[in-house]
């Protein structure tokens, strides 16, 4: 039987970035917050201190920070017709665990999407008329636009303090900064972080071919810099170790070194970890939420009222949550009904290698997770797609991470998989090889979708998430074309020899691609088509907010933590100044 | 992780002049007398030996450091800072300005190949300084957002050349003097200001604990 505790104002469930920043302002606004974080409480130190966290078989092969699948794991199907099974090992996409849950594992990478992606449906038809695309293809506007977002993704930017060069301010283009960005109100907080080798001869060689190269946007500091919440961050030191790990040095933007600061001193607030949400629970009208259930690290079931519930969890858990509890109507993809679950998608990764002989020498290991270069000369919408087939891009970057031993060993084909062949290959090129990613956006599709497995639940008993993803021909079609003008980019560098690998199907769950799980839970203007309105804010039960890149339509080039970021802060505003003072529907149906 | 010491003899130095350049160097005086440091330079002998030791072993109780295995990288980078200004220390500039990117070159890579006897403290810090040492090296301290020293200086701070010098077994009073200086900004040599973010934070317990810790660690064992 469940304890019921003391209700309080609001309960947020995932205690990640989005829910770090939602429980901050909220408590700092008066009202009675408690966060439920599943995993367990972290800081810098002593968790995050080397030489530990640099262990590459704990963090990078055995997935130390992970959501722990033997309790929680997701199944997979490329296809309808298909069994899906468990995935007991995360290859393909990694989602975290933990007080300030996947961000404390990212590289960032901080972008904006550009105006056209938030109106994507209208302005493809608009654009390339309205039999463009697959009719399978069911991308949407997300109700919100670039404008609207763009106080938001500055107010992000600077709690993180990232480090980049702007490339249009209100408008004017900026030397040296990305031409093809829409207009941001100022130039980034700090700036960009220093070029890496690789980076630099990608900049010449993709200038030369008159494209336009600009550092990526980083959180991982160019130099020291104190946020507005008042919370100081360091410079990054290049030690190669931030995705899968967490920075020991407090110069990578993650809720430790931006905010959590602030919100645990806050008497508004109390955190309780180990805490496992089974479900946000409902009145017997089905449309009010009375607060959740969950079970503590003990197995002690508790009731935890509030008047209002905020689920912030990763992507696909967000989605899990709405269907644990009966939010929303589930995806049908057969009928096309129904919107939970629905236009789950991904990211399209393709990669060049660009083999030098061995007077190039590239020291691949001295990196941060942002410090490359890139273009985005054939990213989302910047170049015309008549006559393509397929809409979408992507950005094509010198943006590789790291030199780690176990991970990195680029080799060109032929090499033998194993063996002395193998290992004099790996010696032969690490140090002279340079790698690209065409980061590439992708786009949502009837067939793709999420919901309950049938048969596998978790440790606790509850259906454990489906996913059905295989990727649309639409965005195949895409990395062929974008995968090859990056293996031109090599060539222009002068390698010796340049190999293209364009992301091609089907989809794969068992190879590293990205973290970048979106939709599910989508916004937008139509509840026929999306579960949250503009505000993230439930169409069927008002009073729960669900706040993640689950709220994404479709996706679009870049890595989608800035959005999100964004996101967040547009969502606050709206309960601040209007949800909280007047509690009810933000939109009307 | 030092290479043996090289024989002594192999250096063609003058015992005069190194005899003829003031000990107490620390005292941040002019060098006085005879030898001026383009003299010294220009003989190609190495005036450092007076306070930095015939091995390198430095001069705990006037802050002259152990410089003996030493990257060379970074002490190459500590005579280039010390001519321009972003490490201050009039004496060590006054050298630094009178030798040639060549000479500072030899020295650095003269000092980098020496290794020193371990040299214990005069007054070793007590227990309860030791372990709060023992904390900010390997674990920092999250009130204060202070990542352990190791973290950059390599496990018990035996160092990570090129990057970041050795701190194990170096004088407690010179790594003092080199936090204040980084904390106070006389020091600014630092890539990003990653010492004075740490420095900043440290108040003068910490300082010597942290700086007596690692006095005591006896790198000759490890």
């Amino acid at each position: 039987m469940a304890q019921r505790l003391k209700e309080v104002d609001v309960v947020v469930i995932g205690v990640g970035m989005v829910g770090s920043i939602v429980a901050k302002e909220l408590a700092a606004a008066g009202y009675k917050v408690v966060g439920l974080e599943r995993g367990q409480t972290r800081f810098t130190v002593p968790e995050f201190q080397s030489p530990a966290v640099h262990d590459e078989l704990r963090f990078d092969i055995r997935k130390a920070l992970m959501q722990d699948n033997t309790r929680e794991p997701v199944t997979f199907r490329n296809q309808g017709a298909q069994v899906a099974l468990p995935v007991r090992r995360w290859e393909s996409f990694l989602p975290g665990t933990g007080l300030g849950g996947s961000m404390v594992h990212w590289n960032g990478q901080t972008y904006r999407f550009q105006a056209t992606d938030f109106q994507l449906a209208t302005r493809t038809r608009e654009r390339y008329g309205k039999n463009f695309l697959d009719p399978d293809v069911t991308i949407q506007d997300w109700g919100v636009t670039y404008d609207d977002l763009e106080p938001h993704y500055d107010r992000f930017e600077y709690l993180l303090g990232t480090s980049g060069k702007a490339g249009n301010i209100k408008g004017r283009i900026q030397a040296g900064g990305d031409p093809h960005e829409s207009p941001r109100s100022r130039d980034y907080p700090t700036p960009p972080q220093k070029e890496h080798f690789q980076g630099a001869m990608f900049r010449k060689a993709a200038g030369s071919l008159g494209y336009h190269p600009f550092p990526q946007p980083s959180s991982n500091l160019s130099q020291p810099y104190t946020n507005p919440e008042g919370v100081k961050l360091n410079a990054c030191v290049f030690c190669g170790f931030c995705e899968r790990y967490a920075c020991e040095h407090y110069a990578k933007s993650v809720p430790q070194t931006v905010i959590l600061p602030v919100l645990l001193a806050n008497p508004n607030f109390e955190l309780r970890t180990g805490c496992q949400v089974q479900r946000i629970n409902l009145d017997s009208t089905k449309k009010h939420a009375t607060g959740v259930t969950y079970i503590d690290a003990v197995g002690r079931v508790f009731e935890q009222p509030a008047s209002l519930v905020i689920t912030s969890t990763f992507a696909i858990n967000n989605i899990r949550m709405l269907l644990l509890s009966g939010i929303g109507k589930p995806y049908d993809p057969a009928t096309g009904h129904g919107v939970v679950g629905r236009n789950y998608a991904y990211q399209t990764m393709s990669t060049v290698a660009s083999f030098f002989d061995e007077d190039v020498i590239v020291n691949p290991f001295m990196a941060s997770g942002a410090s490359g270069t890139l273009i985005n000369d054939f990213a989302g919408d910047n170049f015309d797609h008549s006559g393509l087939g397929f809409i979408g891009g992507a950005y094509i970057g010198a943006v590789n991470t790291n030199g780690r031993p176990i991970q990195y060993h680029p080799v060109p084909p032929g090499t033998p998989a194993w063996g002395k062949g193998w290992k004099q290959a790996v010696v032969k090129h690490y140090n002279h090889t340079v790698m690209f990613s065409c980061h590439g956006s992708s786009v949502s599709q009837r067939q793709n979708y999420c919901d309950l497995d049938p048969t596998y639940r978790d440790a606790w008993g509850q259906p454990v998430l489906r996913i059905t993803f295989d990727f649309p021909p639409n965005d195949i079609k895409m990395a062929a074309y974008v995968t090859a003008k990056a293996v031109e980019i090599g060539k222009a560098m002068g390698a010796k020899q340049v190999v293209g690998s364009p992301r091609k199907g089907p989809y794969t769950v068992t190879q590293y691609q990205t973290t970048h799980n979106t939709g599910g839970t989508v916004m937008g203007d139509d509840p026929k088509t999306s579960v949250v309105n503009r505000y993230l804010q439930s169409w069927d039960v008002p009073n729960v907010f669900v706040i993640g890149a689950s709220n994404y339509p479709q996706n679009a080039t870049w890595n989608p933590t800035g959005t999100l970021g964004a996101l967040t802060y547009w969502a606050i505003d709206a309960l601040k100044n209007k949800y909280l003072k007047s509690p009810g529907r933000l939109v009307s149906a | 992780m030092n290479a043996p010491a090289p024989p002594f003899a192999r250096f063609a130095f003058s015992f005069l002049l190194i005899a003829a350049l003031p000990c107490a160097l620390a005292a941040s005086a002019t060098p006085a007398g005879a030898a001026t440091p383009a003299a010294a330079a220009a003989a190609a002998a190495p005036p450092c030996e007076a306070c930095h030791g015939a091995h390198g072993e430095g001069m705990a109780a006037a802050h002259v450091p152990r410089i003996a295995g030493q990257s060379a990288d970074y002490l190459k980078k500590q005579l280039d800072d010390y001519a321009a200004g972003t490490r201050d220390n009039p004496i060590m500039a006054n050298f630094a300005k009178a030798l040639s990117q060549q000479q500072r070159a030899k020295f650095a890579a003269r000092y980098a190949a020496m290794s020193a006897r371990y040299i214990p403290q005069v007054k070793p810090p007590i227990a309860v300084h030791l372990a709060r040492g023992h904390q900010l090296a390997f674990q920092g301290d999250e009130a204060k957002r202070v990542q352990a020293c190791n973290a950059c200086h390599g496990p018990d701070g035996v160092g990570v050349p090129h990057a970041a010098p050795y701190l194990a077994g170096q004088s407690a009073e010179f790594l003092a003097s080199a936090l204040k200086a980084f904390k106070d900004g006389t020091r600014k040599n630092d890539a990003g200001e990653l010492m004075r973010s740490v420095a900043e934070r440290l108040d003068d317990a910490d300082i010597a604990a942290v700086t007596g810790y690692f006095a005591s660690v006896d790198l000759s064992t490890h």
